[in-house]
């Protein structure tokens, strides 16, 4: 298994002059910047030649002191090695531009996209350079940017206009005066067809036709836009519209304290606080070089588990019920079940769900007295229920029929759209953060990570109740390995890391979580990305939902387990 | 096929004559909170020293240090007491992690429904478990006057006994600024 510096050198001698700076964080990270325009090369040499067949996400950053934008790019492995590398391109800040990843990975659409409308940077090569999050009122003022003073915009040449209409509302609109189109120096507004209009134009013949499947919809778990077309009952291409409950929370967390961050990650998906607490802790603590000690480790290993239990059962039961499970309601068990363990991390947190306990360099509070003996009872009884679940469901015929081979999806389609989580193992993908990146007390923990060969609807829900097992196996281990000692190092009063960049990944009960953290020395972050699971498995549904019938979109949709508040942020 | 449809119903049957708790009827019933539950906060007011770094901590800027008159005026100097708008409170805990004294902390009480909007902002006087009693903040602001009174007094000796040096420092600097 090669190590990063040996990427390194490989890169190097592959690409002399090209890589301008490098960095070797540990064996498993690798900072690289490389000249943007050998910047497809080297993306296409290090997937062909070095095994980085796992396109992770993209992040922009606003280097407004030294008039640049800098895009990076997390490239990393499915089964070649755990390496990650980060590729940083640099481009000037008036006019960024870099090529595109879109020709090489599929799934780097979105995060171009995303990336475009929050920083205005182009992307040479883009096949469909339309905002994703935003309305289109904002596009063109660039928010993101570190000199965005609010909306109504006023940073692109204060273009926006106030206007009364008819019926005595005001309205904002980010409009041109003549003088400044003739002068020239303002760019004309951003064109490119609606929503609408891109959906419209693939309907072909009269037996044609768009069905809406939300924003607000029985199936969906979140507001957002899926528009199929449909030839009968076949689908002929789906649409997909996120950005309804977008919160900006990566901008928030910029103009917030360090410690004042963790209660945003919280937010962004209340069913995975606990991990997205740990990812984002976790990559402020690699940019102040402190690890937590052992038993603060166990115990957010214990609460991480016990967030995955209880997402996985709210998840399976939710689904269940919109499959129509006739002769039984899993959701009604399914919630009684979760309640046990929710007040198992109420007990350890003092929150039901929006937990705020992962802190830098440890945990908010130390396990409660009696705790060990209340948690083996649940999970003895979160086990049973489980077992007898998976034997419910073997037994289901109208579960079976609706499940079995639908939409399948081969362990290479899998890697190519960049799914994670679940879904991925599901496709004979054996993928899992706590396997690749040794983070916690899970090295020293004995675990499987559950996969699946069929692919289909039906596994990707075994996958999950499979997990539960295993979590409950873990949540076991720990209680007897725990060791005594503090829950918290000592840090000093004030977070103030020293300027530098971190990235960090954890598995979300959806699948891979990571915080991409840039600091400038200040009290504050200077940059906050979050690299959703959801958001990479979101985007596949548009390919997966083509040429399927109607009634199975539910079946492939759901089997997804959906978090959109987690996509939007 | 249809053995297995009843297989289904076997949980129903299971699960129907089991005693499961799973609605309450709130208010009357409540359910039992552990002991780390993050509820309305309680304030010691014997022990607060208004330092605000709670108002100062809180991502959703719902604390006010407020003036009050029952605390500890030898400690907390200006009488200012944290007041928290539980209309925008998010129970985070931040605060209570902060306080430099431990005087903050979080209860068991998560009943806060009122009327109006002003229900929900509790001052010192309704977050506080523990205050003085006016006599003992009387007592205690005379001793506080004593205890100023005295430094007043050392604090003038001081002056006197070093009266050559500050003076000549002083006159040092005016120099240095006239010569520049």
């Amino acid at each position: 298994m090669p190590s990063a510096s040996d990427i390194l050198s490989a890169l190097q001698s592959a690409f002399p002059g090209s890589i301008q700076e490098s960095r070797v964080e540990s064996d498993s990270r690798l900072w690289v910047t490389v000249d943007q325009k050998k910047l497809l090369e080297i993306a296409k040499f290090l997937r062909d030649k070095q095994g980085f067949d796992h396109y992770s996400g993209s992040a922009g950053v606003d280097r407004m002191a030294d008039n640049l934008m800098e895009v990076v790019e997390i490239m990393a492995s499915y089964a070649n090695h755990n390496i990650v590398v980060m590729i940083k391109v640099k481009t000037p800040r008036d006019a960024p531009s870099v090529p595109s990843l879109v020709p090489l990975f599929w799934n780097a659409n979105w995060y171009e996209r995303e990336s475009w409308e929050m920083f205005g940077i182009n992307f040479e090569g883009h096949p469909e350079l339309y905002p994703l999050l935003l309305g289109d009122d904002l596009v063109g003022a660039w928010p993101w940017r570190k000199d965005f003073k609010g909306y109504p915009d006023t940073t692109t040449g204060k273009r926006t206009v106030e206007r009364v209409d008819a019926s005595g509302l005001t309205s904002y609109r980010i409009g041109l005066t003549d003088e400044q189109v003739d002068s020239g120096q303002i760019p004309q507004r951003i064109e490119y067809p609606t929503f609408r209009e891109r959906e419209e134009a693939h309907i072909e013949s009269e037996s044609e036709m768009i069905l809406h499947l939300g924003p607000q919809h029985a199936i969906v778990p979140g507001p957002f836009l899926l528009d199929v077309l449909v030839d009968g009952e076949r689908i002929k291409k789906a649409f997909l519209d996120v950005g309804y409950i977008h919160k900006g929370i990566e901008k928030i967390m910029e103009n917030r304290t360090y410690l004042q961050g963790i209660v945003y990650t919280d937010r962004m998906c209340y069913l995975a606080s606990i991990s997205n607490n740990e990812a984002y802790c976790g990559a402020v603590e690699r940019l102040l070089g402190v690890t937590p000690p052992e038993r603060a480790q166990y115990i957010r290993v214990i609460a991480a588990e016990l967030s995955r239990i209880q997402s996985h059962l709210l998840g399976t039961g939710e689904f269940l019920t919109l499959l129509g499970s006739a002769t039984y309601s899993p959701f009604q068990y399914m919630i009684i079940d979760r309640e046990d363990v929710i007040s198992l991390l109420e007990s350890i947190t003092g929150a039901r769900i929006t937990h705020t306990f992962v802190r830098f360099g440890g945990v908010r509070n130390d396990l409660p007295d009696g705790f060990a003996e209340q948690a083996r009872k649940v999970m003895k009884m979160v086990r049973e229920k489980t077992m007898e679940y998976k034997d419910l469901i073997a037994a289901d015929p109208i579960y079976r029929k609706r499940m079995d081979g639908i939409g399948v999806i081969s362990p290479q389609d899998a890697r190519d759209l960049g799914l994670c989580g679940p879904p991925l193992r599901a496709s004979d993908t054996p993928y899992d953060m706590r396997r690749e990146d040794p983070i916690l007390a899970y090295p020293d923990l004995d675990f499987k990570v559950i996969s699946r060969k069929e692919g289909d609807s039906a596994a990707r829900v075994d996958v999950r109740l499979d997990e539960i097992l295993e979590s409950v196996y873990i949540i076991e281990q720990c209680l007897d390995q725990i060791p005594e000692g503090p829950v918290q190092e000592k840090l000093p009063k004030k977070i103030k890391p020293e300027p530098g960049e971190a990235y960090y990944r954890t598995e979300d009960p959806r699948g891979e979580m990571g915080f991409y953290v840039v600091s400038d020395g200040s009290d504050k972050p200077y940059r906050v990305k979050v690299r959703g699971p959801f958001y990479a498995t979101f985007q596949t549904f548009t390919p997966l939902l083509e040429g399927v019938y109607l009634a199975d979109v539910v079946a492939i949709a759901g089997s997804m387990d959906a978090c959109t508040s987690e996509v939007d942020r | 096929m249809v053995l297995n449809i009843l297989k289904g119903y076997k949980m129903t049957f299971k699960t129907a004559f089991k005693d499961v708790e799973v609605t309450r009827t709130f208010p009357e019933f409540m359910m039992e909170l552990p002991a780390n539950e993050r509820g309305i906060h309680e304030l010691d007011a014997t022990v607060c020293i208004g330092c605000g770094s709670c108002a100062r901590i809180c991502p959703n800027n719902c604390i006010e240090m407020v003036p009050f008159k029952y605390g500890n005026p030898l400690k907390n100097k200006k009488m200012v007491f944290p007041s928290i708008d539980f209309g925008r409170c998010m129970f985070c805990g931040l605060c209570v992690d902060e306080c430099p004294v431990s005087c903050l902390k979080m209860g068991k009480n998560v009943v806060m429904a009122g009327w109006l909007r002003d229900d929900l902002i509790l001052g010192p006087d309704k977050i506080s478990v523990k205050r003085h009693t006016p006599q003992e903040v009387a007592a205690l602001e005379e001793e506080a006057r004593r205890l100023a009174a005295e430094k007043k007094k050392a604090a003038a000796a001081k002056a006197k006994a070093g009266d050559k040096k500050p003076a000549g420092a002083k006159k040092k600097k005016e120099e240095a600024g006239g010569e520049s």
